[in-house]
Order: C-alpha cells, then sequence, then structure tokens
C-alpha cells in the first residue's frame, strides 16, 4: 500500500527534492526499533508516504543540515517542516492524519498512553543492558529477573483490563510503540523472559497478526544478523537487499 | 479548600474524594518538576487543592491511589489519576480549554515536545554538577557541556527573535524549563549563562509571568531547602 521505493543506501547520492505534495518523506533504518515505530504508525494509518533509509555511520550532509542531531526516525512534510524523535513523529503523525486515530479521543485516555509508555520506556535500556553483557559474558541472572518482572507488570495489566491490546481490543499507539522491541526478544536472546507471562504471550501473538507490523517486521534471524554485525562494528543497513 | 499546605506523611488520614468539577494535584513544595504542573494550573487558572506529600514517608493511600509514588500527580473527581509532569501538563491543556499553552497545530506541538526532549538532557546537569561539587570533584568538563546546552538554547532564540521560546508569548515550554532555571542560582550555576544573553533576558521575563511568581521561591528558601536535604533531612514543611 506504501508508495515506497525500493530501498537504497543514501551517502553520496545528492540531497532528494522536497517532499512531494500529497506525502510524508520518513528518513529511517530498516533495523532501527525506534524508526520501525514511525514506520507502524504510517502504516497503520494508511498515509501515503516514501521512505530515505540513511547510513547512520556516514550520514549524508544534507541529513544532518536538516536534522542536526542526525538520528532517525525523522518525518520530512512537504512544507519543509521536519520532526524528530520515534514517540514524537509517531504523535504527529496521528494529530496531522484523522483517519484510524491511534491515540484515544479524551485527555485521560491519552494520558493513560503517555504514562503505559513512560514504564516501557524503563525496559528498553534493559534489552541493550543484557545483550551487551551476555556479549562480554558477564552474569545476567540479575538483569534479567528485572525484566521477568517488568514483563510481570505488562502482563499484570492486560490480566486486569481483560483486553486483548494495552489500550482496549484493538491496537492502538501503545501497542505500536512497544512492539519493535518485542519482535526483537529473540536477537537480545530473552524470549524465555515471557514463560510465565501467558497474556503478554498472547499479545505478542495477537501483534504478529497485525497487517502493520506483518508489513514490515523482521525474523529473528536477520535481526540477529543485522546486530551482530552492528555490535562488531561493521553494521550492513543493507542486509537482505 | 484543603486547610494546611503541611506534607501528608505515613499514618495520616486520607484526604477526601475530589469532589465534582475538581481537582487534586499531589505536590511537594520545592519539587521543580511538580512546579511545572502548579504553573499550567496557575496559568490556566484551573481550580485545584494541593496536597503535599511527605516524599520519604509516602502515606499508604497515596501510594495506593498512585503505585510508583511520585509527584507531581493529579486526580479528578472521576478517580482518574495522571503522574509525570509533563503528562499532566499536557493533559490539563487538553482537558481545560481556556488559555491554551499549547498551539493548536499538530506542527506546533511537535515543535514545542522536541523542544521539551533537548531540554530533557540539560536536566541531569542542575543534578549532577551540585552533587559532583559536593563530593569534591572536578566539575570543569560538565559545566563546560552545560554552557554548550545553554548556547544552544540561546541560539534557539536569538534565531527566532522571540520573547519567549515558541512566540512573543509564554508557552508551555518556558513554563516545563523555568523551575529548574529559578533554581539556577542556589545550584551555583549561574555563570553558566554568562555568555547566553538572550537566555538571561529570558528569564527577567519569566520572573515577570503571574504563574512564575505565584508559584516560585526566593533564593534563600530554595537553599535553606536544599540544605536539608543535603543534610538527609528535606523540610518540605520549610517556611510553614
Amino acid at each position: 500500500k506504501t508508495s515506497s521505493p525500493r530501498c537504497y543506501i543514501v551517502t553520496v547520492y545528492p540531497a532528494p527534492g522536497p517532499v512531494p505534495k500529497d506525502q510524508v518523506r520518513l528518513y529511517s533504518m530498516r533495523f532501527c526499533p525506534f524508526a520501525q515505530r514511525t514506520s507502524l504508525v504510517l502504516h497503520a494509518k494508511g498515509i501515503k508516504f516514501e521512505t530515505i533509509n540513511i547510513h547512520l555511520k556516514q550520514k549524508p550532509d544534507w541529513f544532518l543540515e536538516k536534522n542536526p542531531e542526525g538520528l532517525v526516525p525523522l518525518i520530512e512534510t512537504p512544507a519543509g517542516e521536519v520532526v524528530n524523535e520515534s514517540v514524537i513523529t509517531s504523535e504527529f503523525l496521528d494529530e496531522m492524519y484523522p483517519e484510524k486515530k491511534l491515540l484515544p479521543a479524551t485527555p485521560f485516555g491519552k494520558a493513560q498512553q503517555k504514562m503505559m509508555l513512560e514504564h516501557f520506556s524503563k525496559i528498553t535500556p534493559h534489552l541493550f543492558k543484557i545483550s551487551s553483557a551476555k556479549r562480554k559474558g558477564d552474569d545476567v541472572s540479575g538483569l534479567e529477573a528485572e525484566l521477568k518482572e517488568k514483563f510481570t507488570n505488562l502482563n499484570e495489566h492486560l490480566v486486569k483490563k481483560k483486553t486483548k491490546f494495552f489500550g482496549g481490543d484493538t491496537v492502538t499507539f501503545i501497542d505500536y510503540m512497544m512492539w519493535p522491541f518485542f519482535e526483537r526478544l529473540g536477537m537480545f536472546e530473552v524470549q524465555h523472559c515471557l514463560d510465565h507471562t501467558p497474556e503478554l504471550k498472547k499479545w505478542t501473538e495477537r501483534m504478529l497478526e497485525d497487517p502493520a507490523v506483518k508489513a514490515i517486521m523482521h525474523s529473528t534471524e536477520d535481526h540477529k544478523t543485522f546486530y551482530n554485525n552492528f555490535l562488531d562494528g561493521k553494521p550492513d543497513f543493507d542486509y537482505g537487499l | 479548600a484543603m486547610a494546611t499546605e503541611k506534607c501528608f506523611a505515613k499514618g495520616s488520614p486520607a484526604p477526601g474524594p475530589v469532589p465534582k468539577g475538581q481537582l487534586h494535584l499531589y505536590s511537594m513544595r520545592f519539587c521543580p518538576f511538580a512546579q511545572r504542573t502548579r504553573l499550567a494550573l496557575n496559568s490556566k487558572g484551573i481550580k485545584y487543592d494541593t496536597i503535599n506529600i511527605n516524599l520519604k514517608e509516602k502515606p499508604e493511600w497515596f501510594l495506593e491511589k498512585n503505585p510508583l509514588g511520585l509527584v507531581p500527580a493529579l486526580e479528578t473527581s472521576a478517580g482518574e489519576v495522571i503522574y509525570e509532569s509533563s503528562i499532566t501538563c499536557e493533559y490539563l491543556d487538553e482537558a481545560y480549554p481556556e488559555k491554551k499553552l499549547l498551539p493548536s497545530s499538530p506542527f506546533g506541538k511537535a515543535q514545542q515536545r522536541m523542544l521539551l526532549e533537548h531540554f530533557s538532557k540539560v536536566i541531569p546537569y542542575f543534578y549532577k554538577i551540585p552533587s559532583a561539587r559536593r563530593t569534591g570533584e572536578d566539575v570543569s568538563t560538565q559545566e563546560v557541556e552545560l554552557k554548550e546546552k545553554f548556547a544552544k538554547l540561546n541560539e534557539h532564540l536569538e534565531k527566532k527573535k522571540t520573547k519567549f521560546f515558541e512566540g512573543d508569548t509564554i508557552t508551555m515550554i518556558d513554563y516545563m524549563m523555568w523551575p529548574f532555571f529559578e533554581r539556577i542560582e542556589v545550584l551555583e550555576l549561574k555563570h553558566c549563562l554568562d555568555h547566553t544573553p538572550e537566555l538571561k533576558k529570558w528569564t527577567e521575563r519569566m520572573l515577570e509571568d503571574p504563574a512564575v511568581k505565584a508559584t516560585m521561591f526566593n533564593m534563600d528558601t530554595h537553599k535553606a531547602f536544599y540544605k536539608s536535604v543535603a543534610e538527609g533531612k528535606p523540610d518540605y514543611d520549610l517556611g510553614l
């Protein structure tokens, strides 16, 4: 459904032109979990967009001019407005494009999603810490125990609410914000941390059925290959192309 | 209206339910994060009651409402609890339409959020540097970094040529940043503003704002509170 062209590395390519009038542009990297959040929102809302993937070790000058921090994801509009940060871009898109709202309409509903996201933001550093500790051969049992506790809290939320997803019985904003990290549990080698959280496991299975998730996901194998190359200092941003 | 500003500790009786159409703010008088919410409440003219919490001995009833036990937290008459300073402020701006602090356009909102994200990287310096000084560490590198970050904020004001960060009137981002600048002198970081004249002028304009005036404390009070914290016995009721 997207109009995204074949992905290409842009290092010495000249600056792309302005964003065509009827779409937005996503600057991304195919394996970045944060950029995946924005991509999920674009797909879920059926927004017309094009993707330009950025070589994160050799960032084009024109990219740094648009966005001095040089991070992906970045959204650019036809008016030349530039928005960065995965959560900020996702909210921006949900507000800009009224069809298929991902955030609830009420102020409290929105606040609830943001509070859940704040909780979840404490989980992501754990995943990276665990995998980097494992690589060094350190003992990760303490970190894994903490991760399991956090997963238990998430599980309890689903048990209490009795809903299929975190914001209700359909996929909403918070589910997409969390998903990229759950897609990588195999890559982080922490799938076993879901062993005692059956509702959370079922949530991951439901997410795997979501069209936006299916449209852009990578297999655990591909994630592992990319991540290992990345950690070895030799990222292959075009892996699989 | 609440009869007391004195903080509620463990063992204290729970306050009554929130009356219809009103709001409870769970706070601590000297918390910069809670001050953000107070600024938004005051600026928007929202009616609320403050319940200050003893953060070292939190009441059980508070932890039941708000398991993380953090301030600021809001409670509505419907029993809805909202916490995290930026989330409370966005909630207030959406739930109370008078005197909007956020712009109406999605890009305008995004600009505010991006600036807040930048500023979130400045905040740790307001803690790291004073704490490193107390243990006699060398803070020169960190001060250089903080000055650089202030220089970026100064540049933002220079480029936009506006009195406040996102226009010629105060908006949400100004209030979100203010509490830390209010404490800059007592934290002995004022010299980091020496080469950022626009940022200095912004602080002077902020000091004229009614909501700032209504929620601020002077340097002596901040000093006394920080001293009590450094001594391990925070005096949450200082001055009462």
